[in-house]
């Protein structure tokens, strides 16, 4: 037994060593910017090597902690490449002068403060919060009012449930050219006759942004109403025929009974619209790309009258050529957002006990 | 102990083929990244056609030239033999004249270049700079003038190349000294419709002044129907899709017409916090204010630059606001009856006889890579037979002096004419700051939709926005 065992003991060491080795000469090799194509290879044997090693050393004690390692590391791996990594770099280069290519300095918070004093970047997130605000109830009030229509007896109802659907199911971008095309070239033969004005309403600060909420609507309502259906279906037969047997009417069965019972699914229903409302970019550009003009805001005349806040940090960063003040405008747009979305969890938690 | 064995082999198989995945990638990096390019640019969907096609291409072409090169490297020609290249192009266009010019440097000289062509106008400079993050850098690749700073201390010094005395468009920096091959000349002014001029009894020579302009304009706005004019100018001041013309070409001709070509006042006065000469942009601004008034309506505030070009080559509109580019689009057009067209000068002030005309971007030598064998190739390039390739098929202007071709542009008699003169002003709208024309293309808008009254209003609103744009 003792030599079975010290047979193992050595066997799993010689696979340790033989793995460490590689993976060092391997990573060595990449360092020096070596043309060696197999080093990829190397690493991976060596880790191999280096599991197989541990794994065989004579001890259970860690076996299943290391199998659980195994198994999650591919989904670890590409969540730390795709996401962890990128933002932890992302917040570094916020404090430098980064353009895209290379830094020359440090420049601490000078970013963080010169974006509030930006009077474009503060215009781009009054009107986001106003965008945020209008999408979440108009969204909402819609897409409710549709799931409505959809779950009562009228004929085709899968024909009008798949075609509310069906914009959510278009990217964003080519809707944008559409309805830019149907904007300009389409009301315009309309407006024209009726209020004398032959350009589109996309040239106009105000409308355009009308315009905007008009295209984001439609294509997101359908997707918000095939969750109020599902909320709506979800309310218990009994309790409905209960109340109808009681002489409720159809406004009082909505208000007292439906509206109550799916309150959770109003809860993630307004979460949803409001994340992906903060989050507009594709829409915003393929429409106006931010154009319009603001005369006087805080004393400036403002050339990016529907330009938002994802559009913002776009132009800045990749237009303007600013990445680092671009990364510091995104920074404060992810701790909006995770400010958002931990509110979210924490009331979706509170109602789930409720319930 | 099965279940041991079996959860080792799925570990094992995870790890292998997670490995595999990984180490595909590092034999045919740049085959990958042409893909990768040509799958993410969208910039227009043919352009993304174009350009997929070309990197299926240029894969081919790789490795039949792989093979030849190893054949003939023993007997290369004078200019040496050296490693393959890359070539980072930006303009989709001229992609496949490209391939053909790299094909003919392998058959002339034995050596490789690879072309690799990304689409649009920013997205070759955001390209790069994914390449240069993934060090994945091309050998010669092409920037706008106002980019060289960017690239400070990465830019192979050029100067001294036999080219360089052949030609005035090369790109100089002051601290990095000869940085850009220039490899085609571009022209923007107002383009016009000679045969609809001749009819109407215009001479284009005598464009020379705001008063002429304003003739002009009446006589043409007057014959319209006779004509089968539409309107007059085909302007059109849209900011979202088209800002790029009105923001760097027009206002470009606020800050050249009439210069010398290596005259920077105004550029530098811009470029010095953001000032402007007021005398002069309000000349312009009453120009500009012309031109909307006899632009055609509905062109004018959101119109599409196919639609600007389809209706310049349908003879709708005696000018149209554009470059030399258009010539293929509107040579191709099936409503294009042949007729002739130049270039007439925005003369907002009297005098003002030149047009804007030098490369818009340029080609150069990244410092990392293969410096000598891109010296080379861009030796070769100013020469006989890629310029043949350049100017005939490509349909190019040549920005060198002894190339004995003239380009197929419609436009080059035209152009020729102005640069024989000596009459060209530079592009030196490529050296104002990084989106400026983001900002004033919205200012020449509101402008055309007569939100902003006069050529005063426009004046004091644009320098406003420029001075609050250089603050930043």
């Amino acid at each position: 037994m003792d030599v079975k065992n010290t047979g193992k003991k050595i066997t799993s060491l010689i696979c340790l060593f033989g793995g460490l080795i590689l993976m060092i000469v391997a990573l060595v090799l990449d360092f020096q910017g070596s043309e060696l194509t197999f080093r990829g290879a190397m690493l991976v044997l060596g880790m191999i090597l280096v599991l197989a090693g541990m794994f065989t050393y004579p001890s259970l004690k860690h076996h299943r902690t290391m199998v659980n390692i195994v198994f999650l590391f591919p989904l670890l791996f590409t969540f730390a490449i795709t996401v962890i990594i990128p933002l932890i770099l992302g917040i570094g280069y916020s404090f430098t002068d980064w353009n895209g290519i290379k830094y020359t300095e440090v420049v601490g918070l000078a970013n963080y403060t010169k974006m509030f004093t930006q009077p474009s970047f503060l215009w781009s997130i009054l009107i986001t919060f106003l965008f945020v605000i209008f999408n979440m109830i108009l969204v909402n009030l819609v897409a409710f009012l549709l799931a409505l229509l959809c779950t009562t007896k009228i004929k085709g109802l899968g024909f009008f449930r798949a075609s509310y659907f069906l914009p959510n199911l278009i990217g964003g971008i080519v809707l944008g050219y559409i309805w830019q095309f149907i904007f300009s070239n389409v009301v315009t033969k309309f407006t024209a006759v009726l209020i004398n004005q032959n350009y589109s309403i996309l040239s106009d600060t105000h409308t355009a942004f009308v315009a905007i909420i008009i295209v984001y609507i439609w294509q997101y309502a359908g997707y918000i109403m095939l969750i109020y259906i599902t909320g709506l279906n979800t309310v218990p037969r009994d309790v409905l025929e209960a109340s109808a047997i009681d002489g409720a009417n159809a406004r009082e069965t909505l208000f007292n009974i439906k509206i109550p019972m799916i309150a959770s699914t109003i809860t993630i229903c307004t979460f949803l619209t409001l994340t992906s409302a903060f989050k507009q970019f594709d829409v915003n550009l393929a429409l106006t790309n931010g154009t319009g003009s603001v005369p006087n805001f805080l004393g400036n005349y403002l050339t990016n009258g529907t330009e938002m806040l994802a559009l913002n940090i776009y132009s800045t960063a990749v237009i303007n050529n600013e990445y680092a003040f671009g990364e510091a405008k995104a920074v404060l747009f992810f701790i909006i957002l995770a400010t958002v979305s931990i509110l979210q969890v924490r009331i979706s938690n509170k109602k789930e006990v409720e319930l | 102990m099965k279940k041991k064995v079996l959860s080792m082999l799925l570990a094992g198989t995870m790890v292998v083929s997670l490995a595999a995945c990984g180490s595909s990638d590092t034999g045919s990096s740049t085959d990958t990244t042409a893909e990768e390019t040509a799958t993410e640019e969208t910039a227009t969907e043919e352009a993304a056609e174009e350009t997929e096609e070309a990197a299926e291409e240029t894969e081919e072409a790789a490795e039949e030239t792989a093979e030849a090169a190893e054949e003939t490297a023993t007997e290369a020609s004078a200019t040496g033999s050296f490693e393959a290249i890359r070539l980072l192009n930006g303009k989709p266009e001229i992609d496949t004249q490209l391939q053909d010019l790299a094909a003919k440097y392998l058959e002339e000289t034995g050596n490789t270049v690879t072309v690799e062509t990304i689409g649009g106008d920013t997205s070759a400079s955001d390209e790069l700079k994914n390449m240069y993050q993934a060090d994945n850098m091309p050998d010669i690749f092409v920037i706008e003038a106002n980019q060289a700073s960017n690239w400070d201390g990465m830019l192979a010094d050029l100067s001294g190349e036999a080219w360089t005395e052949d030609t005035d468009f090369e790109l100089v920096d002051d601290s990095m000294g000869t940085i850009g091959f220039p490899y085609t000349v571009e022209a923007t002014a107002l383009a016009y419709n000679a045969d609809v001029l001749e009819q109407a009894g215009i001479d284009p020579s005598t464009l020379t002044s705001p008063d002429a302009y304003q003739t002009a304009f009446e006589t043409l706005d007057g014959m319209k129907d006779e004509l089968g004019l539409t309107a007059v100018l085909g302007w059109c001041a849209e900011p979202a899709n088209l800002g790029w013309s009105s923001g760097t070409h027009v206002f470009g001709q606020y800050l050249d017409a009439g210069l010398a070509q290596d005259d920077t006042t105004y550029i530098d006065l811009l470029n010095d916090g953001g000032q402007i000469d007021e005398a002069r942009m309000t000349n312009f601004a009453t120009f500009i204010g012309m031109m909307n008034q006899y632009s055609d309506p509905e062109l004018l505030i959101d119109g599409t630059y196919d639609q600007q070009v389809a209706g310049f080559a349908a003879g709708k509109y005696a000018f149209v606001t554009q470059g030399n580019w258009i010539n293929a689009t509107v040579t191709a057009s099936s409503d294009y009856s042949g007729f002739a067209m130049g270039f007439a000068p925005y003369a907002f002030e009297d005098g003002i006889d030149t047009i804007i005309a030098g490369p818009p971007s340029y080609w150069t030598v990244y410092s990392d890579g293969d410096v000598d064998a891109a010296k080379a190739f861009l030796q070769w390039v100013s020469e006989d037979s890629a310029q043949n390739i350049l100017v005939n098929d490509a349909g190019l202007i040549s920005p060198f002096n002894d190339c004995q071709y003239a380009a197929a542009d419609p436009f080059y008699e035209s152009i020729k004419s102005y640069m024989d003169a000596g009459k060209t002003s530079g592009w030196h709208t490529m050296l104002k700051k990084d989106g400026l024309q983001n900002e004033t293309c919205q200012v020449f808008a509101d402008y055309a939709k007569g939100s902003i009254a006069d050529a005063e209003t426009f004046t004091s609103t644009i320098a406003k926005v420029i001075a609050g744009y250089y603050a930043e």
